[in-house]
């Protein structure tokens, strides 16, 4: 058995620039915060990681599953987020909110799938055109969910960045500054936008 | 102008979604209650608002499989493995100063070795060329520097740009050490979100602006990159140096960067930010909207 990593001997840096004072946590009945793991995981305490993904691999799903519209793409690129924290683990600033890191890091491997998702139907033409049929959406070859109730196949009818709004304010409870922040727009402009998302996805609810 | 009643319902709409949330202020509130009683089409918007987040509170998240779990656990247990010194050296043990490249190829599997290892690589040759070859004043911590940890382990990987960047592993490296690496981190090759992203922490929160500077004529570089332009806007409200501040405003609009311009109409308001710096910021307004 290889010398294992003893839980609670987590140490953390005080941030960046500020000299390294090895902090040792105290074992505790508090549960130990996103960002003391993800410290632990970058000084190469990969068991660490464990805890995180219990407590992020079931909203990180729903978020990719709700953005692509597939269960099994949302498995898949659930496997990438987690395969890329430990490949970037040494990115990861102490002083970041785990969160907002690693929900940085879903929208890229997001960003990723859907570009080779774009090329791929720009390959696919040659093929429409030797089949002479011409598939209809793309949602409509692409089962959701298990529950496919209606506010979810209205969900998946909206543009996505429409969905991906309420899908975080409703579904991720992130608030309009968390939004904001992820967005890259103020928590006004993202209040804005998910009232619209909300008008839209109510005008396809209800027709 | 009368402001105390809607011209059209369509104005209405926009507040309606805030109304059913109760987080209208009160005064638009107040504005909505007064059009309601005479409207029957905007009342059913509001039953169809309410409806609608009735049935989001009632929906149940999708619960993924026991696969994904089991693959989790699979991809720890083999990058675990590849931390073991046994594994990262299958052939004979090269002497640490004059292959680092070598080791750090050893931390990743070959599937992945695309892009990321050879500037994973180059990085870390850099790194090394700091850390060994120039031998720069650290804060000495015994035990604790990388160069007799490397060895120790064969672990190359942790010594990377970030950790090099940062010196929160007990090093001190000196602010002309970290331009050089941030310089050098986009010489090389095609470089990926690793490096963007090291980059943006780098000039996110080092706490010399001229390494900040550096960070930011590098991501310059990097301007295709993915999250380059967004992080560049995310940036603009935390630099505090003013310096940097206009070299980020510059940045954004030459590069047409359009979601800063939140961020450059707060910059231009923030009674801190010099008087050309807002001014900088006013005009980027102008050229991005
Ligand atoms: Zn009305």
């Amino acid at each position: 058995m290889p010398e294992k990593y003893s839980h609670p001997a987590v140490t953390i840096g005080t941030g960046p620039g500020t000299p390294c004072i090895p902090t040792p946590i105290t074992l505790s009945v508090e549960p130990t915060s996103d960002e003391a793991l993800m410290t632990a995981v970058r000084a190469d305490h990969l068991d660490q990681l464990v805890p995180l993904f219990e407590r992020y691999h079931g909203p990180l799903f729903n978020y990719l599953t709700r953005l692509t519209n597939d269960r099994e793409t949302g498995e898949d690129l659930t496997q990438t987020v987690f395969e890329r924290i430990l490949k970037y683990r040494s990115s990861y600033q102490p002083t970041q909110p785990f969160k907002a890191w690693v929900y940085q890091m879903a929208r890229n491997v997001h960003a990723d799938h859907w570009h080779r998702l774009q090329k791929q139907r720009a390959d696919d033409v040659d093929e429409v055109e030797r089949t002479g049929g011409l598939r209809t959406a793309a949602f409509s070859q692409q089962r959701t969910s298990s529950s496919h109730d209606d506010l979810h196949e209205a969900l998946a009818l909206l543009p996505a960045p429409q969905r991906e709004i309420l899908v975080l304010h409703r579904f991720q409870g992130f608030s309009y500054d968390e939004i904001g922040q992820l967005l890259s727009c103020t928590a006004e402009a993202a209040r804005v936008k998910a009232h619209r998302a909300l008008q839209a996805l109510r005008k396809i609810y209800f027709a | 102008m009368k402001l105390s009643e809607f011209s059209t319902c369509s104005e209405l709409e926009s507040l309606l979604p805030a109304y059913a949330e109760s987080s209208l202020p009160t005064a638009e509130a107040e504005r909505v209650v007064a059009h309601l009683p005479g409207c029957p089409a905007c009342q059913q918007q509001l039953r169809e608002l309410r409806a609608l987040s009735a049935d989001f509170d009632a929906a149940l998240p999708e619960v993924p499989g026991t696969a994904l779990r089991h693959n989790f656990m699979a991809m720890l247990e083999q990058q675990k493995q590849q931390l073991k010194p046994e594994a990262a050296f299958g052939g004979p043990a090269a002497p640490v100063a004059e292959q680092p490249a070598a080791k750090v190829i050893s931390m990743w599997p070959t599937a992945l070795a695309s892009n990321w290892v050879r500037i994973a690589a180059s990085i870390v040759l850099v790194a090394a060329g700091v850390f060994l070859g120039r031998q720069l004043p650290w804060s000495s911590q015994p035990g604790n520097t990388v160069a007799t940890t490397a060895p120790a382990t064969g672990q190359a990987a942790p010594a990377t740009l970030a950790a090099a960047l940062s010196g929160d592993s007990g090093h001190a490296v000196s602010a002309s050490s970290r331009i050089a690496l941030v310089t050098n981190s986009t010489k090389t090759a095609e470089p990926d979100d690793a490096t963007v992203q090291v980059l943006l922490n780098t000039l996110n929160f080092d706490p010399n602006p001229n390494v900040r500077l550096a960070a930011c004529e590098a991501l310059y570089r990097l301007r295709d990159a993915p999250g380059v332009r967004e992080g560049l806007a995310n940036s603009l409200p935390i630099q505090t140096d003013p310096n940097v501040q206009i070299a980020l405003i510059d940045m954004v609009v030459s590069l047409r960067v359009h979601r800063a311009v939140p961020q450059l109409q707060r910059l231009a308001k923030r009674p801190d930010a010099l008087p050309v710096v807002r001014a900088q910021a006013e005009a980027g307004i102008g050229k991005l909207i």
